[in-house]
């Protein structure tokens, strides 16, 4: 089978290989985005090595962080199903952040951060996506407030099912809802009672009615 | 004197109470007597009809086409025809299809938001002009599915106005976001119910991944396809986990390879517990194309509907194909991926504590959408004197017995398989059972038999269920053979009976009587029972009356 793979691999990155230019002999309307590169590994969006943000005079720092992706990271949460190496990175001000994003699985992942300036990135946003086995490489500068970014995949329910991060900036703006290690579901509240009502209501009036007793019998004044 | 004033006061507050008990608490016995000896009642006025209210709530039956995909047009040198229902597919989807996601620039690819190896178009193995290595990736999304953050569905697809039932369904392998755009929830126009036909070339060296990027096991089993039980290293090819393989668990992939030697209209589904998955929209049309030189077909039709790029052999003899597939839906087995974000709970709802043989279905869907939806994107569109091809697959639990209007239509296959000539029988009611496909030639020579003349002419499963969302109807599967003549400029048809607005609004899909939709219809009736006061004070005068009469009896107890 893993050489059948291979075989049908290769035969499909030939064919890729074989018709190299994009785009070449069609005449489109819009151009490629700046900070925008795609192929069959996956794609960038809003790369950015140079641009600084309106509020910041120089870079202030640098940070290369390296985020491992795939179900297998799942695994310390239960509940989970989709993971990231970790879900939390601070960096200061006005730093400069490249990111190695790999991707263990074999089906697309995606991270995501929102929140950026538009003026500097197509709908504030910073966008990488890598192809099963892949890993994409990108850069971008975080402006100069304290503020908490999302990061995420948006394959539908990935989020959802655990590939939920934050960046924070300085000292951030308080932690996201639902970062799988660092905080809870806002809408959910866990247990066997939130899934079974009508146990839970039968518990709380037997509860009631004992300690009501209890209050009856031995505290009477 | 104090107890006569006692009885006195007594007397008064039961007279008090009798005049204002309601007149039919009484028994009826008591009644029949009082009107014997005194005669029938005053007349009551009933209860004032609720004026009906205009809503403004309706959406816009046939949202403008502003990126222009409906317009014929050729994209990456493929021609692609106008569409004419009110929604079209992306036509750059369509070209990519056609010229395969290899084939096409990166523009093409983007504006189709797909990845650049959704559909691989290889060598030409028989040398008549058209490309026979074929490879298809197909990825697992949930639709309308449940979020730890918030108590609406995510990765929303609405089936009818307001109506989100919890949906998987397959897709060619996308690029980019699930969602329209990071500040929308709902999904973008590749992802959405059913899951798309996929149109192969006979002869074809097909291969089909499957990427999971589900988090449940999935697997493919082409339903009537000629496939090998076996893949040339010896791996299941059946797609069925109790005999060939395990499943696909989140985040893996496996590929099924097939070179059909039939030609027709066939079925994919998922054979992981089927019983909900496929229910869940794990099920597609697969359909093998007659092998005929410069044949490119058109690999995926997104939601099925008109095919805009048909392939030689039906060209030759058709004037216009669609793909129609029906499937109804049960609501709560779709509301399971809502209850929970926690898989293994899901698993838990889904597996263990969903019973199908207690099941009820209540949506009925043509090509993912019901009545009035299904006017946007599953109009069957004609003019007279044409011959039109319909592929037509049941993916539901229950049959469907499709009725056309002022047509009689004539079933050339069965599950793939063509009629000899002399054999085939023209109806105007086509039973389809489940998984099954049918053929349909739909001629529109007015000659009372095969057309009765143009028009806006309903087409519907005759089961009266098939015609409700929930139970309400107009809803369901209503679609329509409308002629060219009788659609407007954006594709919506020209009717002549009640207007739409009111089935276009979430609160009529939802019973409401709160001026959304049911009001205009039909008109209130003001809710008048006793009236509030009345019960009030007969509630007052009754604990009056128990006060003194306890009162009374503590009294003559303590003077004992």
């Amino acid at each position: 089978m893993t050489k059948l793979k291979m075989v049908v691999c290769l035969m499909g990155a030939l064919l890729i290989v074989g018709h190299p230019v994009y785009g070449a002999n069609e005449h489109h309307h819009h151009h490629q985005m700046p900070g925008m590169s795609m192929d069959a590994t996956g794609m960038v969006m809003g790369n950015n090595k140079e641009k600084l943000p309106d509020d910041c005079k120089e870079i202030a720092g640098e940070y290369e962080i390296n985020v491992l992706a795939g179900t297998h990271y799942a695994k310390p949460f239960a509940s989970t199903m989709f993971g990231y190496s970790e879900h939390e990175w601070r960096v200061e001000p006005c730093s400069r952040v490249t990111v190695h994003f790999k991707n263990e699985d074999d089906v697309r992942h995606q991270w995501m951060l929102h929140g950026l300036p538009k003026y500097l990135y197509d709908r504030g946003m910073f966008h990488m996506e890598a192809s099963g086995g892949h890993a994409q490489t990108g850069v971008f500068i975080v402006p100069s407030d304290n503020k908490t970014y999302l990061v995420h995949c948006d394959i539908a329910q990935h989020m959802e099912k655990g590939m939920k991060a934050q960046l924070i900036v300085g000292s951030g703006s308080g932690d996201l809802w639902s970062i799988p290690g660092v905080s809870a579901d806002f809408e959910r509240a866990g247990g066997v009672l939130s899934r079974q009502p009508g146990f839970a209501m039968l518990l709380s009036v037997i509860t009631f009615i004992v300690v009501f007793i209890i209050g009856f019998r031995f505290f009477r004044i | 004197m104090s107890r006569l004033y006692r009885i006195g006061l007594l007397l008064v507050l039961i007279l008090a109470i009798a005049v204002l008990l309601p007149w039919q608490w009484y028994p009826r016995e008591w009644r029949v007597w009082y009107a014997d000896n005194f005669g029938a009642s005053g007349f009551q006025e009933q209860a004032a009809t609720v004026p009906a209210s205009t809503n403004d709530s309706a959406e816009e039956a046939c949202p403008p086409d502003i990126r222009g995909w409906r317009k014929s047009q050729s994209i990456a040198g493929v021609a692609i025809k106008a569409s004419p229902n009110c929604l079209a597919d992306n036509p750059h989807a369509v070209a990519a299809f056609v010229k395969g996601t290899n084939n096409v620039g990166h523009m093409t690819l983007m504006d189709a938001r797909l990845s650049p190896d959704a559909v691989v178009k290889g060598r030409d193995l028989d040398g008549d002009g058209d490309p026979d290595e074929i490879h298809i990736r197909l990825e697992v999304f949930e639709l309308n599915g449940g979020s730890p953050d918030l108590d609406v569905p995510v990765t929303q697809y609405s089936i009818a106005p307001g109506v989100t039932p919890g949906l998987w369904v397959f897709a060619p392998k996308s690029a980019g976001m699930s969602t329209e755009n990071f500040e929308s929830l709902v999904a973008q126009p590749g992802l959405r119910l059913p899951s798309p036909a996929i149109r192969v070339e006979q002869g074809d060296k097909v291969i089909v991944t499957l990427e999971n990027t589900h988090y449940m096991p999935h697997t493919i089993h082409f339903h009537g396809v000629d496939h090998p039980f076996l893949t040339e290293s010896g791996e299941g090819n059946d797609g069925v986990p109790v005999t060939s393989e395990k499943p696909v668990m989140p985040g893996k992939q496996r590929s099924y390879e097939m070179q059909p030697r039939q030609t027709g209209t066939m079925f994919y589904h998922c054979h992981v517990e089927v019983q909900a998955h496929v229910l869940m929209g794990l099920n597609g049309l697969f359909i093998i194309e007659e092998n005929r030189p410069n044949n490119w077909v058109q690999t995926f039709n997104i939601g099925d509907g008109f095919v805009r790029h048909s392939s030689v052999a039906v060209k030759e003899k058709y004037d216009r194909e669609y793909d129609l597939h029906y499937l109804d839906l049960d609501k709560d087995l779709g509301e399971k991926i809502q209850q929970s974000n926690d898989p293994r709970i899901v698993t838990q709802l889904i597996n263990r504590d969903y019973n199908i043989s207690q099941a009820d279905f209540e949506y009925y869907t043509l090509n993912g959408r019901s009545f009035p939806y299904t006017a946007r994107d599953s109009l069957i569109v004609t003019a007279p004197g044409e011959v039109v091809k319909l592929r037509v697959v049941n993916g539901g639990s229950e049959g469907v017995a499709l009725h056309t209007h002022g047509h009689k239509v004539t079933i050339t296959h069965y599950d793939g398989v063509e009629h000899p000539e002399p054999s085939r029988i023209i109806r105007d009611v086509v039973w389809i059972a489940s998984a099954q496909r049918v053929d349909l030639e739909l001629s529109t020579e007015n000659d009372g038999l095969h057309s009765y003349g143009e028009g806006v002419w309903l087409m519907h499963d005759h089961q009266e269920r098939g015609v409700t969302t929930n139970g309400f109807g107009p809803g369901g599967n209503v679609s329509a053979i409308v002629y060219e003549r009788y659609l407007q400029d954006n594709g919506w048809p020209m009717t002549f009976g009640m207007g739409w607005k009111n089935f276009l609004t979430p609160g009529f899909y939802q019973r409401k009587d709160d001026g959304s939709g049911v009001t205009p219809l039909l008109a209130g009736v003001e809710d008048r029972g006793p009236s509030v006061l009345r019960l009030v004070i007969l509630t007052a005068l009754v604990g009056l009356l128990v006060g003194v009469l306890a009162s009374w009896v503590m009294r003559v107890r303590s003077s004992d």
